[in-house]
């Protein structure tokens, strides 16, 4: 494989020189260091000045693992406790609250709804959790619950676009994208940006949440699934064995290698570099994503089943390829859209049964990736792509059928852990119903600007020009929220 | 530009307008005192020493000789340009003249600049290779054997030509074409936004496309049907269907949507892709302030909704206005089948086999209901607002259509509507439309446009390599040529420029790495549609049928499952799943997974240009899709059947199958040691795992469909 690595290197040499002279850097200097196949594709590496800019001095975060609920749990439910609730529920609710907002359902004047579930406060912290996460309330003081979460979008797809793309119409890269376009990838047989989805079907949002908008497509994110070939067409056919796949790799190099010397393009090095790396990450793939070889505690632990199409097996998933250098990984649970509207919808049946599906897993993943001394260069996120209203949802002015709430983007908890934040504490707070922030609110592009900022990213300077102007994840907004910064 | 432009006028001065920079900014100076650069703020400016007061504020001081030029341009007068794009294109002033070298005009132009750059044209490639080429550029499919035979075999002067009139003339031609065009439509088969229901029907729009380019409809014509057929004068169903260009907008079912707010998205939508791809403006940005770089003011970009804002489709469900509309093939066929059925009842025959064929052939040629544009009568019109700060829910002031004042004016005589607008954009007096449609058609030919940001023309856009070829080319498609493509594109591929070998030396590569200046013949990969389509031709799979409903080849299981509303991907089991690429069932969440790695967009937005990538993931798809290896299975069974008895005979079959070419001896050997590598492996293996002649040839035929040479057009 010597010559390979020659070559590869002989093209990236080429494409340096390239680009240095090209001068408009981010964008072309990226094409060349792929997500997946550039070991080290770190900002200062590349000599544009936009690289230079993006990056910042020091990176607390290497990696990211974000636990996207898809539908929206409520928070009231879970984190934000508010006794009045109790008081206020089956009461009307006043008119102060209803004045000048849209709802995606709510129509005319709903009811209050009181806590479903009962509320404790855990560990050193005194964090508040219900019981519906039994596991989870141990380890509350690694973790920061940020309370006051504002997202500017009430409907799933546009809000989950928004939370992942910073915008909330289908076109933008997700932030996996960004980051590893701005990062690279630690791992050359890996894909830098990779997916997992679990619940019932992909979250409503789409794979426009993973792909990669006006970025070049090797950045969208790689879904692993859970049936079949865990990467498309990683797998062999049945009458082609490695050995000769080996073989049909290296004849297929030697002429492309001939082709090289005889017409002279570059991009038959580059392709020649690919099938190598095909050829790697069809062994890489089936180990890493094979969670069967773990031993019975970790199983225990996380309550996995090889095999299956769970939250519990993704998980397990995540603290594997965080392992081995994955640079975003993206977890999307589905089916939290509590509305109240039928029995999967319902805060009582449903939304009990996600949970389940959920506590011991999360719980588990960042025990363990603490244990093995992941967890500091881990950042661990998990939220929905907004909250849900104190009310009862009413769904045409009538009372649904059972317990639920209609969505709600002005305030709503996130949780966060590793990777350099304050943990064992709560940031921001809501009004007596959880109704709005009234301290520590942020923004979902403040929410970006600090995830990016932890892996060593300034989120004003990672653009890319697109449509006559410089892209960026947060748009022309965002803060790093440096309260919440260990 | 970024702190004085559209966007920020920092100090109260933008530079995008004439009229401002004579005026006093908030300092109270006039930046730009014609005729005296001495009173002028801006000299002061970059010539101070004061850190404090010198510009620009942030970055390097001015070079000596930029601050020269720029204080003799005050000095003279400070005559202000347009940009080269907005003006008219000298037309007169531009006289072709030709060389032994040039076969037409395009080569004067690229041998003049070759010349100032010391560099020399490349040799003619061989006809083996500029026969694949301009097969796969004119029609998108590798040559016929019939087209092979006679090309190899004809050495007159006229054989070339000949082959390009048989190639302008294959109904292949149109889908080829077609491909390129439907990303700007951004046309698929289904709504997209997150329950991306279906649209069963709209494939007959894609066949209009097929249809107009087979029939070489004037480009001008195809403009105006396209964005305004309805509004002509008793429009015909044609015209209809080929309104449903934008409703290729996408629709939001999703429970809870506002429908006005995604109307209005649509209708956006409509105002970007129409100004992308025929001015290669970029005006999204417009939305919510004036242009940051090029000259267009926040009220033009409504003036400019306000052409579209009068639709009456509202992203309703039923996804209305719709019409019963049979594709232009199924009504010609239609009108002749139904014409030998009359004759034939009136022969009295109605009970023949014949007759009942055709019946039952007649039956199948139905009309389905096709999203169109439909304009809203007198009182239901809407007025249209600008929108403060983009914001829909918060309106301005009120106002009316209207054309860009940067552009020519909107002649008086044409309708204040849709049918306006697409007059006016094929107008003598535009001077954009020509010149981005002409390059829209070089880039795909050439790899790279003569202005290589196909979708933008504006300030921020790439100079064009050779202005002087891209205003002759733009003024003979316009003038010369009646707008028709198949004359554009005969003329590009006749050029000895165009028919270079692509072989660089080194000297070249350093020169000019991207061939940006045409000293050698194009060479770059085949479009995702072109790598399914051309395994297939090769393997004999290939389904030559011409349009139709969309088709579903083979897809892994659970690609589609992505939605509660999920329709299935049903698989057809026919010949039909060996069509074109084309034709594959384009659903917007979950594109087709072998074109999606190969870089086809999902087709959500109009795309100019695919970015070309060269991922691991894209060997996957061509050495384990079951797609490829089934077509590498054929191939291989064609050649234990056809390519002799020898190993040496079989391998120059298959690889002149693949490539038209004899392999080299170097290649010959490289393919005979892995045959000799499978067989060792197959007979150490167990019985029962060993590989039959067939799954040996399989794999070496798998080897040849994933060689550069292969998945590049050279």
């Amino acid at each position: 494989m010597n010559i390979i690595e020659e070559l590869q290197r002989k093209r990236a040499e080429q494409m340096t020189r390239r680009y240095v002279l090209k001068r408009s850097g981010l964008a072309l200097g990226a094409l060349a260091m792929g997500a997946i196949g550039c070991r080290n594709n770190k900002l200062s590496q590349l000599s544009a000045t936009n690289y230079n800019a993006a990056k910042l001095a020091v990176a607390k975060a290497k990696q990211v693992i974000f636990l996207h609920m898809a539908g929206a749990p409520s928070q009231l439910e879970l984190f934000d406790y508010k006794p009045l609730l109790h008081k206020l529920d089956g009461k009307p609710c006043p008119d102060s609250f209803l004045e000048g907002k849209r709802f995606a359902f709510i129509e005319g004047v709903p009811d209050m709804l009181g806590p479903q579930f009962s509320f404790k406060q855990y560990g050193q912290s005194g964090s508040w959790v219900s019981e519906m996460l039994p596991n989870f309330s141990s380890i509350v003081d690694d973790v920061l619950f940020l309370k006051a979460v504002k997202t500017d979008e009430f409907n799933h797809a546009p809000a989950q676009l928004f939370m992942h793309t910073g915008s909330a119409r289908i076109g933008r890269p997700g932030i996996g994208s960004w980051v590893t376009y701005g990062l690279g990838s630690e791992n050359d047989n890996l894909p830098g940006f990779v997916v997992l989805v679990s619940g019932n079907s992909i979250p409503s949002g789409g794979k426009s949440l993973w792909g990669s908008g006006f970025l070049p497509s090797k950045y969208q994110g790689v879904e692993l699934r859970s049936k079949g070939d865990p990467i498309l067409y990683i797998n062999n056919p049945a009458t082609i064995s490695r050995d000769i796949r080996r073989h049909a790799i290296d004849a297929i190099n030697e002429i492309n290698k001939e082709s090289y010397d005889e017409i002279g393009d570059p991009e038959i090095l580059s392709r020649m570099s690919q099938y190598e790396l095909a050829f790697k990450m069809q062994m890489t793939v089936p180990e890493a994503t094979d969670v069967s070889k773990e031993p019975d505690y970790i199983h225990e632990m996380y309550g996995t089943n090889p095999g299956e199409t769970s939250f519990a097996n993704n998980c397990l998933l995540a603290r594997r390829l965080a392992e081995r250098g994955v640079r975003f990984i993206q977890l999307y649970h589905r089916g939290w859209d509590s509305h109240g509207s039928n029995d999967f919808e319902n805060l009582h049946g449903g939304f009990k049964e996600r949970c389940q599906e959920i506590d011991k897993p999360m719980t588990a993943l960042i025990t363990d990736l603490k244990q093995r001394g992941m967890l500091e260069e881990t950042l661990v996120v998990w939220g929905g792509e907004f909250g849900r209203t104190p009310m009862q949802e009413n769904r045409q002015g009538l009372t649904n059928p059972f317990k639920g709430r209609d969505h709600h983007g002005d305030a709503f908890t996130m949780w966060m852990t590793g990777g350099g934040v304050k943990t064992g504490t709560t940031y921001g707070e809501t009004d007596e119903i959880g109704y709005y922030g009234v301290s520590g609110n942020i923004h979902i592009h403040d929410l970006q600007a600090t995830i990016l900022h932890q892996l060593g990213i300034n989120h004003e300077q990672l653009t890319y020009p697109f449509q006559g102007r410089e892209f960026r994840l947060t748009d022309v907004h965002g803060h790093v929220v440096r309260d919440i910064l260990a | 530009m970024t702190c004085h432009g559209g966007v920020k006028a920092e100090g109260g001065l933008s530079f995008l307008f004439e009229n401002d920079v004579y005026k006093e900014t908030k300092s109270g100076n006039k930046p730009i005192v014609r005729g005296n650069s001495a009173a002028s703020e801006l000299y002061k400016r970059i010539t101070s020493e004061d850190p404090d007061v010198v510009m620009p504020a942030e970055g390097a001081r001015l070079s000596e000789e930029e601050i020269e030029v720029l204080t003799a341009w005050i000095d003279q007068g400070a005559e202000w340009g347009v940009h080269w794009s907005y003006q008219q294109p000298d037309e007169e002033g531009i006289q072709e003249e030709l060389t032994d070298w040039a076969t037409n005009g395009i080569d004067h132009f690229v041998l003049n600049k070759l010349e100032l750059l010391n560099l020399q044209p490349t040799t003619e490639a061989d006809k083996e290779t500029i026969l694949r080429r301009v097969s796969l550029d004119l029609i998108g499919l590798p040559p016929s054997a019939k087209d092979t035979e006679l090309f190899l075999a004809d050495d007159s002067d006229s054989a070339y030509e000949q082959l390009v009139d048989r190639l302008l003339a294959s109904q292949h031609f149109g889908e080829r074409w077609a491909a390129v065009w439907l990303d700007l439509a951004r046309y698929a088969d289904s709504r997209g936004y997150q329950k991306d229901l279906l649209r069963p029907h709209i494939w007959r729009y894609r066949d209009w496309v097929i249809h107009a380019f087979n029939q070489d409809m004037p480009f001008d014509q195809f403009t105006i049907e396209q964005l305004a057929g309805d509004l002509l004068n008793n429009p015909t169903d044609d015209q209809l269907l080929a309104t449903a260009f934008h409703r290729n907008t996408m629709t939001n079912d999703e429970g809870g949507t506002d429908d006005e707010e995604f109307r209005i998205a649509a209708v956006m939508d409509r105002l970007h892709t129409t100004f992308e791809i025929w001015q290669a403006t970029t005006i999204a940005c417009v939305q919510c302030h004036s242009h940051p770089y090029d000259p267009i003011l926040h009220k033009e970009y409504y003036e400019l909704f306000a052409f579209f804002n009068n639709t009456a489709d509202k992203d309703l469900p039923s996804d209305k206005p719709t019409q019963n509309l049979l594709s232009p093939i199924d009504r010609k066929q239609l009108t002749s089948i139904k014409v030998k059925i009359d004759s034939m009842r009136l022969e009295g025959d109605t009970v023949s086999q014949q007759f009942k064929y055709h019946l039952a052939n007649m039956e199948k040629l139905m009309p389905g209901p096709v999203q169109i544009m439909q304009e809203l009568k007198d009182t239901f019109q809407r007025e249209t607002h600008v929108f403060e700060r983009g914001n829909w829910l918060v309106k301005g002031e009120s106002v009316d259509p209207q054309t860009p004042s940067f552009l020519p004016a909107f002649n008086d005589s044409y309708e204040a509507n849709r049918l306006g607008l697409a007059k006016w954009l094929v107008d003598d007096d535009n001077p954009l439309t020509s010149r981005v449609i002409v390059n829209r058609f070089w880039e795909q030919i050439f790899g790279k446009g003569i202005v290589e940001t196909t979708e933008d023309f504006g300030t921020q856009g790439a100079k064009a390599s050779h202005p002087e070829l891209l205003d002759w080319l733009a003024a003979q498609f316009k003038n010369d040529y009646k707008w028709s493509v198949k004359t554009l594109i005969k003329t590009i591929v006749m050029s000895s420029t165009y028919r270079q070998s692509s072989e660089v030396n080194e000297e070249l590569v350093q020169e000019d790495p991207y061939n940006r200046y045409l000293g050698r013949g194009p060479r770059f990969r085949l479009t995702a549609e072109q790598i399914r389509d051309q395994a297939l031709v090769v393997s004999g799979l290939f389904s030559d049928k011409t349009y139709g409903q969309s088709v579903m080849p083979h897809q892994p299981d659970g690609v589609w499952n992505v939605i509660r509303h999920a329709a299935t991907w049903k698989q057809d089991t026919t010949s039909d799943q060996y069509r074109r690429g084309l034709y594959t069932f384009w659903r917007r969440v979950s594109p087709y997974p072998s074109l999606q790695t190969f870089d086809a967009p999902t087709r959500e937005f109009c795309v100019s240009r695919r970015i070309n990538t060269n991922t691991p993931l894209q060997a996957l798809v061509t050495l384990n899709d079951p797609v490829f290896v089934e077509a590498a299975s054929a191939l291989g069974k064609d050649v234990l059947n056809n390519g002799g008895n020898s190993l040496d005979s079989r391998i120059a079959y298959m690889y002149k199958k693949a490539l038209l070419k004899e392999p080299s001896e170097k290649i010959q050997q490289t393919l005979k040691a892995f045959h000799e590598q499978v067989n060792e492996i197959s007979n150490l293996t167990e019985e029962s795992n060993e590989l039959d002649e067939e799954d040996i040839w399989m794999n070496m035929a798998s080897v040849v469909m994933n060689l550069d040479e292969f998945i590049m057009k050279n």
